[in-house]
Formats: C-alpha cells, sequence, structure tokens
C-alpha cells in the first residue's frame, strides 16, 4: 500500500468528534452573537485571483499564499483573508445597500507558514465587518462584539489591548521621516527594543520634543492611566486626535459596563498599510499568542473603488479551543440516549418510535440483534448508553 | 510563576550569574547538573534548559515568558517578541569574512557561494546589497569552506578573529553587533506585567553596578 494514503499534509487536521461538537458550538455561540447584532453572515469563494489580496500595498506577503497557477488562466490563490473578498463584495454587489453595512463570516482562510500549534495553513476564523461608519461609535461596537462572544463562551481572563496606529504616523508625519527610517523605528519600537530605538534615534536628527515622544511609545502599556501621565503630549494634530479617538472608545465602552477587559498598548504598531486607526489584539494568559486581531483599515475599500470607511476582527477559532481547553472550559461530546432495539418484526412500530424520540431531542440509535455479535446491555455499556428499549 | 528559557553553555551560565544577583533564592542553583527544568527556592521562578537556538521558539509559543538569547539567533530565528534588553554580555560581531585577495572581487561575480549556519541572516544581507548568493548551511567549523573551495565567503560570528586569522582569513564586512538579549513573550508581558518588570528592573540595577 502507497504509505501516504494514511497521511495528512503538514498544517492541516482532522477534527474527530469530541473537538469537532466544541468547534460547532463554539461557531454557533459566535454566529448567535454577530446574527442579534444585526450581522449578515456571507461566504465568499475558497479560491479567487490573487489580485484581490495584492495591490499598491502588499497586506499579505505573496510567500505566504496558496497559489494555483494554470497556463491560460490568471494566478489564482486559495483565500488567504475574508476581509478583502468583503471589500470587494461591498463595492461591487453591494454597492446600492444602505450605508452601514454588517457582514459577518465563519470561513477558513490558507496561509502558507511553518505550523505549530495554534498556527495552521487551514485557519478556521470567524469575524465580522462594519462598512461605511467612521467614529469611535463602531470601533466601539466592534470590539464590544468580541468581547460578547468570548462573554457568551465563557472565556475567562481575556483582555482587549488596544492602540492606535494614529499616534505614530502622526509623529513619522511631523518628522518627515522615509519610509525607511520610519520602518527601522515602527520594528524598534514594536519589539519595545529600547535600547536599540535610543541609538537610532540619536542618528536621526529630529526635534528634541518627537524624540521623546518616539522614546516613551514602547512604555506606553497598560491601563487608561497611561494617556493621563503627559508622556504622550504632544501638539500635533493627529497625535491629539488619535489619543482622543481612544479615550471616547474606551468612554463608550465603559458605559456598555466592558472596561474591565479593556488595556491598552500605544506600542503595538503593525501592519500600517493596512490599519488606519484602533488597533486590538486579544489574549488570556492561558495562550502565549492572541487569540483575535482587528482594527480599523479606512483606505482598504477604495482600492476596490468604493471610498467609505470600514472596521473589523476576525477571531482564530483553533486557538479559541485551545485556550477554552486549558481553562477547563469545552463541553463533553454527549452519548447516545437510547438504543432501541429492534428485528423484522416490529421495525415498522420501532422506525416511528424512533422518529418520536428523535423529535423529543433524544439521541437514538437503532440495534439489530442479528447484525451485532454483542449483546444490546454490552453494546450499550460500551458506548455509555444510558437506556435500552426493547419493543 | 514566571518561566525562563535559559541557553545551555556560556551565555546561559553568564546570565545565571546576573540572575543569581538580581533575585534572592537562586544561590544553590546548579545549572549544569542534568536536570532541565529547576525551581527557585520559593517556586517563583521556573527554568528551562534548552539549545540555544530553541530559546526563541520556546519563548514565542509561551511554555517560556522570557528566553535569554544571543541577538545571532533572534536575527536568524525572526520571531515575534519584545527584546526588551541589552544583557552586555556575549559580545561578539556577524561578519562576511573571506581570502583577503577576493576582497573586491567577489561582489563582481554572478554569485557568490556563502557557508554558514545563519542561512536567514545570509539571505537578508546579501538581498540588501541586490546580490544573488548561494547557500551552503553548515553546523560548525565554517571557517573550511572558503579553505577548501566549498564557498566564497562565510558569515559567522567572530569575537576575536584568531580563528579567520590562523587560517588566512580576513573579514570582509561587518553585518551587526551581537550580544546577549533578554526576550519577553507578547502575551507574557501584559498578562504577567508585574512580576516580569520587577525581574527586569533588578537585573537592569545589577548590570548598572557592573
Amino acid at each position: 500500500m502507497n504509505r501516504w494514503k494514511r497521511h495528512i499534509p503538514e498544517g492541516v487536521q482532522d477534527y474527530l468528534p469530541g473537538e469537532y461538537y466544541n468547534k460547532r458550538w463554539v461557531e454557533e455561540v459566535i454566529r448567535k452573537v454577530f446574527f442579534y447584532s444585526g450581522y449578515d453572515e456571507i461566504e465568499s469563494p475558497v479560491f479567487e485571483y490573487l489580485d484581490v489580496f495584492v495591490g499598491d500595498k502588499a497586506y499579505i506577503k505573496q510567500e505566504q499564499m496558496l497559489k494555483i497557477v494554470e497556463a491560460g488562466s490568471r494566478i489564482l490563490v486559495m483565500r488567504p483573508d475574508v476581509t478583502m473578498p468583503i471589500a470587494r463584495i461591498a463595492a461591487t454587489k453591494l454597492r446600492k445597500a444602505p450605508l452601514p453595512i454588517r457582514l459577518s463570516y465563519i470561513s477558513d482562510v490558507y496561509r502558507y507558514q511553518e505550523p505549530w500549534l495554534g498556527k495552521q495553513r487551514q485557519i478556521a476564523q470567524a469575524g465580522t465587518e462594519l462598512i461605511g461608519l467612521e467614529g469611535p461609535e463602531a470601533d466601539a461596537e466592534t470590539i464590544s462584539t468580541v468581547i460578547q462572544c468570548f462573554l457568551d463562551l465563557g472565556l475567562k481572563d481575556f483582555q482587549i489591548d488596544i492602540g492606535q496606529v494614529e499616534f505614530f504616523k502622526g509623529l513619522v508625519d511631523e518628522a518627515g521621516l522615509d519610509s525607511k527610517s520610519s520602518e527601522q523605528l515602527r520594528l524598534l519600537i514594536e519589539q519595545k527594543n529600547l535600547l536599540a530605538l535610543e541609538s537610532l534615534l540619536e542618528e536621526i536628527p529630529l526635534k528634541a520634543e518627537i524624540k521623546e515622544l518616539f522614546l516613551n511609545l514602547p512604555k506606553m502599556y497598560g491601563s487608561i492611566d497611561i494617556l493621563e501621565k503627559g508622556a504622550l503630549y504632544t501638539g500635533n494634530n493627529r497625535c491629539i486626535k488619535a489619543i482622543e479617538n481612544i479615550r471616547e472608545v474606551y468612554e463608550i465602552l465603559k458605559d456598555y459596563g466592558l472596561e474591565k477587559y479593556i488595556t491598552f498598548d500605544l506600542g503595538m504598531i503593525y501592519s500600517l498599510n493596512y490599519y488606519t486607526g484602533i488597533i486590538f489584539r486579544v489574549f488570556t494568559k492561558d495562550l502565549g499568542f492572541p487569540l483575535c486581531g482587528g482594527g480599523r483599515y479606512d483606505k482598504l475599500l477604495s482600492e476596490f473603488g468604493y471610498d467609505v470607511p470600514a472596521t473589523g476582527f476576525a477571531i482564530d477559532i483553533k486557538r479559541l479551543l485551545i485556550a477554552l481547553d486549558r481553562q477547563g472550559g469545552l463541553k463533553t461530546l454527549p452519548n447516545t440516549d437510547i438504543l432501541l432495539v429492534l428485528d423484522k418484526k416490529n421495525r415498522q412500530e420501532g422506525y416511528k418510535l424512533s422518529d418520536q424520540l428523535k423529535k423529543e431531542g433524544k439521541r437514538v440509535e437503532i440495534f439489530f440483534s442479528t447484525h451485532n455479535n454483542k449483546s444490546p446491555q454490552e453494546y450499550a455499556e460500551s458506548k455509555g448508553i444510558s437506556e435500552v428499549i426493547f419493543l | 510563576m514566571i518561566t525562563i528559557a535559559l541557553p545551555t553553555g556560556r551565555l546561559g551560565n553568564q546570565a545565571m550569574e546576573i540572575l543569581k544577583q538580581a533575585v534572592e533564592g537562586l544561590e544553590e542553583l546548579e545549572p549544569s547538573s542534568r536536570k532541565l527544568i529547576f525551581h527557585s527556592r520559593d517556586s517563583s521562578l521556573r527554568f528551562l534548559l534548552v539549545k540555544p537556538s530553541d530559546v526563541p521558539t520556546y519563548t514565542e509559543h509561551g511554555v517560556a515568558d522570557i528566553g535569554i538569547v544571543g541577538k545571532d539567533t533572534l536575527l536568524e530565528e525572526g520571531s515575534q517578541l519584545y527584546e526588551m534588553m541589552d544583557l552586555g554580555f556575549g559580545k561578539c560581531r556577524m561578519v562576511v569574512a573571506g581570502f583577503p585577495n577576493k576582497k573586491d572581487s567577489w561582489v563582481t561575480q554572478s554569485y557568490t557561494r556563502v557557508a554558514t549556519k545563519y542561512p536567514n541572516i545570509a539571505k537578508n544581507y546579501f538581498s540588501g546589497l541586490d546580490e544573488t548568493i548561494e547557500i551552503i548551511k553548515l553546523n560548525g567549523s565554517v571557517e573550511l569552506g572558503p579553505l577548501v573551495g566549498l564557498s566564497d565567503v562565510i558569515v559567522d560570528i567572530v569575537e576575536s578573529g584568531r580563528t579567520l586569522r590562523d587560517n588566512g582569513l580576513v573579514v570582509l564586512d561587518e553585518i551587526c553587533r551581537i550580544s546577549a538579549r533578554l526576550v519577553v513573550n507578547r502575551v507574557s508581558l501584559k498578562t504577567k506585567n508585574e512580576p516580569i518588570t520587577q525581574l527586569i528592573n533588578s537585573i537592569e540595577k545589577i548590570l548598572e553596578e557592573k
């Protein structure tokens, strides 16, 4: 026998009954939150043109996409992300829909990456996109939707870490930095590498005030109090607006009673080509990497010819399952409730009875003793079925 | 409890010396024993002894909150970590080295063969120069490459330069400076902020006193 017949490639997995039951449970809880918050679920194709995912700015590395190359066709990719297909759909098929548009999805995305726990190549995601709405209310809606999902799932000890990329962008703008030095700065701030940041800032001619602000950014994480310390004080309009935006989002979340889940990190500055405002990540102490990420991306839809703002997030379902498992928060797959023992003579009325029991919400297995060398009681015991019915 | 991934070997021993001064309850720890996991006296710190190149992996996965690792390994692995301290020991340089008479000619060949333990660092460096290279991955004694014609140059760390000199090789270019770093898992810094910040502050104090 060809031994590969019995294997699957790296980075994908079989979901066996116990885990799949929980995956479906998690998805159903999340689906309900989305649905009752006014989000309409859609599905985009599993593969489409590479062009959808590349543009003036590289949002996803080409190396990470699973490509399909055929003679006579444009290059296709397995969808590496759902937000961009949704942007395409909003800009074309839903162009005439009244704004804002609320869309959600629960779909797999595909990325070529070195697999490890919680980092596979087929990634189950659930997320929302709120299209055509600006302002802190929309950001707060997105963040509160995330929190509601985790609360309904009973996830413990989670926190939403919020950043705002406009503060950094405003400083870069004022300093007039070229893309090379701003990328060097970004990387060192994102790594919280203070020493290297300090020596890089010594090489770049900058106003002392701006230098100080760049240097403070990596330390600006924690509770809302970080905004009060004066370490972010600046006359830069773009930066002031960014801080104001954070405050407003926080005030809304506070009124919603959700402030205890919120922390801040002004030094969180990744995917700057993509994000244009509030960004956030969610984590729990039971998992060493984030379960969810999102933020505002006001420039993306204009690449599809529809200039409207948008904000959204994606939850990584596998990571969520790992975190819930570590917290003991997963469900047990229920056993069959009833074993209904039938034979040739009573199968007619037996089938009717089984149908009736199922409609009452029981899981019913039918057992034909002629086709089994175990007794019904033995079989029921081996499968943990508590009730055996003979007709 | 905070878990620290310590590299085996000299770097780990030097880190342990500093940790012993910074934290109470580590005096009797003997990391040279064959145990792979050991604890501080009050169990507030747990140490994992791992191969130096595996430190970023343990820390990125979050099984260790903190890692002590050379900048060379960090650059090579490219992990998503907070790099919060330069510990100042384990100093050396990452360089391109080869025969002196190749000093200018190697850049003009259509491609250069590079023997190295650090394929990613070499690829990044040469792609920044728009040069095409062929990587020959070795696991040690990289200097042998140019001597026996396996490669044109090497990319490796040098401390004193003695091994290069003894083999008639010279430094052709410096890629960057290397030293030991303290890295922190991105989630741990937020979820275990207080003990981690405290530990970093006490290490900083010891380093300043030195």
